[in-house]
């Protein structure tokens, strides 16, 4: 027979529990346990060592259960393993069970004389029968364990009969939000009440139909998850969970991701537009909506929502493969609003209390906006149009009126609404609208962002003059003045026509002369780059005349994310902006974070001194993943695109060796699993992969470019070493002052001194571009790069490349047109002889 | 010149209950508000007894002490430090044993084998707010300033600092392990008890073995 002992934090507790399970044995044959609990009579604790005894004391060959509460009773139990024979240590099994109900049944059981494993299986489901009778679950699996005392079926109980699986989480980042919420969905899709447990961490059952709940399992990669499911279609429920489980719970590209992108029409890029409005009301006329019985109302309110749902889900589709997945997820929050439980139970009480659907919808969702609208942040503010824009769709679908798409067989209209959403924005038929009006001023929500990306004209705010505007009524706007025309003379038409055809004209001309190259005056080209941190920045620069991005700031691309993005989500969107930028090369800098860049996904610790803290590359020391991730994001895109790298914050050659190092592993591991599988993170493959880079060689991808930022006095003092092996260095020259001039540009106080021409950043730059090694290009990124002025310094003291703002890409152009090289250098060794930076302006 | 042995250890050993002790109104209040309020009395109790033990005993080598000290802490915290603390004195004292000229190199590998108990214990992950996220970077700080030829207090006082800024960290961190993970993210915000004792025993070995 086994033996059982009881480990817990509390000597009276576990006597307690050993005598109510004594109580359930009648005859004289019982197993033998031994208690490990407290560290005296009243002192809360569990001590390895006593653990270690009380199993060496009931110890026989048949075996030990040990059964204990929590928190460290589990460390001093394993501990204790390590404490008795190796043979003992064999035959002892600890258990997950709960420890009053599974050391009853465990007592039950082993007084039959049933062996180790029977009876750690019996008290493991020792909670089946409490959560049966409660009715949280069913629980009793068809195959039970012998000698589990079938539950009685009652046969006019809800409780129909269960189904169960067990599954594993195996996508990298775990059942986090976005797998979580579809997991969510699937559920509710069915009638039945379903529970996830976590069997490594034994958190749950919780409600797979509520997403907090399904996120306190804390599944990560690589756990167990029970599946239990009662209710009418149990059964199917439970199968299409464990297919979802299967696919890596979606969390990964589609399949289908790799497919040619629809091509669609792109606005005219231009500021003004003429035509008939199209006036579209955010406030849909629900006067003649008939109320109907609940149940009437509850299934066309379920319809709405699925109309609504199917309409987001194509729009998110659209938008992610024009505009990258990051355009996409505005549409995922909206379809979030449909399922959130603080939303739809409400409607659904009132729609069950005789309240119509329109009014319980509306009633919601504007209270839910309201909310957004009182936030501070202006973020936050912007999901208040989200949710408008949310509700307009429900009411239009509820009332039976169709989203008013213009028809492209008239002549392109000028779309009039109050304020112009994502949806709205991103559903657009070019080629059917001229342009977009809006009443409500804001000129940075999600639907001027992604108007402005499709290059579709917008004028917004223009106030009453477009609220009284009817449809049909021909308008036209001029953003460059600002001017809206609600009624247009036939002379108004002419100028207005002829004035489309200077503006087309004018922008071919300014398009054409940006595209081309910029030759200095005695013919050396000098590539003109553009900082890019969005996808509209990426437009704007293509659309400059931008020969690619000399700085991609990942951590303002990715800045707004609740959550780290991604490998695949980082791929997505770098391909995205390369191809938004018509395949220019792009150099990506890894996460700059710290200092005055937090982000939310990456805690950072509070400093003293954060622009002298773990800023750039050394926020990744202690806490690397997300620095793989981005690296394995990059090598992917790089197989792809033309792509450069570039590590930020660097101060010293053993950074650039670890950051060096840390790309080849990732391009190593991320070259083993292109081929095999892909959802495994990082982490999870590094043995391998580090095999695999043995293997491989350690290379990063052909055609990959590495460089660094100089950015720390440090670095341009040691660029000879610093850079050896690379392929090319990038100034970063506001921070550059910042560092040298030991002065904050935002301090008033001493902000004249953090001035880039001060003769020392200068210098800095002068040695940089004069010691760094053959071969590594020098490439300007900071502000000074954008200002035409210093042009000619800056090609004089040999830098070999510009990347400013996506605007004055023309203007630099025009500046690198202008320079003579050899003026430049004279120039340049004048102004290093220069004392102050009032003189060095003097001589630009 | 420092030297790792009985009596230097013991040192240590002393100097840290007496930090602990000082400190102990501040750890519980720590545990108080991300946990079960008893890491400061749990690890008071420990190193007294571990104290009453070094007084009442005679030993052989450094690895019979520190084998003493981690049994006695693992009979005596109670808390799910007294195992994790417990294993790191074992394994400390394991990869110790027999150990002749104890240099700065071997100083530093045994407490590697001693965080690696602690790692296999309590599954804890960087990150995870707990005291590895202190001992990784006192162990990582320790062997870079060992590789460029720091002597061994040097190496404990940069470990030391180290362990102090990854302690630091944990503030910011939301707990993954222990009682503290119950509290999702509400941990965030407070500093996590045991980096904040780990910090105090490499203080005190800093200050001790030197």
């Amino acid at each position: 027979m086994i033996s059982i002992v009881v480990v817990s934090h509390s000597r009276a507790l576990a006597e307690a529990a050993v005598a109510l399970a004594g109580e359930m044995i009648t005859g004289d044959e019982r197993p033998r346990v031994a208690v490990a609990a407290g560290l005296d009579e009243s002192t809360f604790g569990t001590n390895a060592a006593a653990v270690a005894e009380a199993i060496t004391e009931v110890d026989t060959p048949d075996g030990v259960l040990v059964l204990l509460d929590l928190g460290s009773a589990i460390l001093s139990a394993e501990m204790a393993l390590e404490f008795v024979e190796p043979d003992v240590a064999g035959r002892v099994r600890l258990s997950s069970a709960p420890l009053v109900e599974g050391l009853v049944a465990a007592v039950v059981l082993a007084s039959t004389g049933a062996d180790l494993d029977a009876v750690t299986e019996e008290a493991e489901s020792g909670l089946a029968a409490k959560r049966f009778h409660l009715g949280s679950a069913a629980t009793v699996s068809e195959t039970g364990a012998d000698g589990t005392p079938d539950a009685p079926a009652d046969e006019d109980s809800a409780v129909a009969a269960a189904a169960t699986a067990e599954v594993t989480v195996s996508n990298a980042h775990g059942l986090h939000a976005r797998p979580a919420a579809k997991v969510v969905a699937l559920v509710r899709g069915f009638d039945a009440h379903v529970t996830l447990t976590n069997l490594d961490t034994g958190r749950g059952p919780v409600n797979a139909g509520s997403l907090s709940a399904v996120a306190t399992l804390n599944a990560r990669s690589g756990n167990r998850l029970r599946v239990e499911a009662s209710g009418d279609q149990a059964d199917e429920a439970v199968h299409a969970l464990e297919e979802l489980a299967a696919r890596g719970f979606d969390d990964q590209p589609a399949a289908g991701s790799a497919a040619p992108r629809s091509e669609r029409a792109a606005g005219s890029g231009l500021d003004l537009a003429m035509g008939p409005a199209l006036v579209r009301k955010t406030d849909v006329d629900t006067s003649a909506y008939q109320t109907a019985e609940p149940e009437t109302e509850s299934r066309r309110s379920r319809e709405a929502v699925a109309t609504v749902r199917s309409r987001l889900h194509d729009l998110e589709r659209r938008t992610s493969e024009e505009s990258g997945a990051q355009a996409g997820a505005i549409f995922t929050a909206q379809v979030q609003l449909l399922d959130d439980p603080d939303i739809t139970g409400p409607v659904d009480a009132e729609i069950a209390a005789g309240i119509s659907a329109v009014e319980a919808w509306s009633r919601q969702l504007d209270e839910v906006a309201a909310r957004f609208e009182g936030l501070a942040d202006a973020y936050q503010r912007e999901r208040a149009a989200d949710v408008r824009s949310v509700r307009a769709a429900l009411l239009r679908a509820l009332t039976g009126k169709p989203d008013e798409d213009p028809d492209a067989t008239g002549a392109p209209v000028i779309l009039v609404v109050d304020e112009l959403d994502a949806a709205t924005a991103a559903s657009i038929d070019a080629t059917a609208v001229a342009g977009v009006v809006t009443v409500a001023r804001g000129t940075t929500g999600h639907g001027v962002i992604v108007a402005a990306s499709r290059g579709i004209p917008l004028l917004t705010g223009v106030g009453d003059d477009a609220a009284g505007v009817r449809t049909g009524q021909v308008v036209a706007f001029d953003a460059r003045t600002d001017a809206f025309l609600p009624e247009v003379s036939e002379a108004d038409q002419r100028r207005f026509a002829d004035l489309v055809a200077e503006r087309s004209r004018e922008r071919i001309e300014v398009v054409e002369a940006a595209r081309g190259p910029a030759l200095t005056g005695d013919g050396h080209r000098v590539p003109v780059l553009a900082n890019v941190a969005s996808l509209a920045d990426a437009d704007s620069a293509r659309a400059n005349g931008a020969e690619g991005s000399g700085l991609v700031r990942t951590e303002v691309l990715f800045g707004d994310r609740a959550e780290a993005p991604t490998v695949e989500e980082q791929t997505e969107t770098f391909l995205a902006l390369a191809k938004a930028m018509g395949g220019a090369p792009l150099t990506i800098r890894t996460w700059d974070v710290g200092g005055d860049k937090p982000l939310p996904f990456l805690p950072m610790p509070r400093e003293a001194n954060p622009f002298l803290g773990a800023r750039g590359i050394r926020a990744f020391r202690r806490q690397p993943r997300l620095l793989y991730d981005q690296l394995t994001a990059i090598c992917r895109a790089a197989r792809e695109t033309p792509i450069r790298v570039m590590f930020p914050m660097v101060s010293n050659a053993g950074e650039v060796a670890t950051a060096v190092a840390q790309l080849r592993h990732a391009a190593a591991i991320d070259a083993v699993l292109v081929s095999g599988e892909r959802s495994t993170g990082f982490y999870a493959s590094a043995e391998t992969g580090s095999q695999a880079a043995a293997e491989a060689g350690s290379a990063v991808p052909e055609g990959l470019d590495v460089g660094i930022m100089v950015e720390v006095p440090a670095a341009a003092l040691t660029i000879e070493t610093l850079a050896e092996g690379l392929d090319f260095v990038s100034v970063g020259t506001n921070d550059l002052t910042q560092y040298t001039m030991a002065a904050d540009r935002g301090n008033d106080a001493v902000a004249e001194l953090a001035d880039p021409l001060s003769p020392a950043v200068l210098r800095l730059i002068d040695r940089v571009c004069r010691r760094a090694p053959d071969g590594v290009e020098v490439a300007v990124c900071g502000d000074l790069a954008s200002q035409p002025r210093a042009v000619p310094l800056l090609l004089g003291l040999g830098v070999r490349e510009l990347s400013c703002t996506p605007p004055k890409v023309p203007d630099v152009k025009a500046a690198v047109r202008g320079t003579d090289l050899a003026d430049a250098r004279a120039l340049a060794a004048e102004v290093l002889t220069a004392g102050e930076p009032a003189e060095i302006r003097e001589l630009l | 010149m420092s030297t790792v042995d009985v009596s230097s250890v013991s040192g240590w050993l002393r100097s840290y209950a007496e930090a602990i002790s000082e400190h102990a109104a501040e750890l519980t209040e720590l545990d108080a508000a991300i946990g079960d309020a008893d890491h400061g009395t749990n690890m008071n109790r420990g190193m007294q007894a571990v104290v009453a033990a070094i007084d009442g005993g005679d030993f052989a080598d450094v690895a019979a002490l520190l084998k003493k000290a981690g049994l006695t802490m693992v009979s005596t915290v109670g808390g799910a430090s007294g195992p994790l603390y417990g294993t790191f004195l074992l394994r400390l004292g394991g990869a110790l044993d027999g150990a002749s000229d104890i240099t700065a190199e071997k100083f530093g590998a045994a407490l590697r084998a001693g965080v690696e108990g602690v790692v296999a214990r309590g599954k804890a992950e960087l990150g995870d707010k707990t005291m590895y996220d202190a001992w990784v970077p006192a162990l990582d700080a320790y062997d870079a300033a060992v590789a460029s030829g720091a002597d061994l207090p040097a190496a404990l006082q940069a470990a030391a600092a180290a362990a102090a800024r990854g302690r630091d960290e944990t503030t910011a961190m939301v707990a993954r392990k222990g009682r503290a993970s119950y509290l999702g993210e509400r941990s965030a915000g407070h500093q996590d008890p045991g980096a904040t004792s780990t910090t105090l025993l490499l203080e005190s070995a800093a200050a001790a073995l030197s």
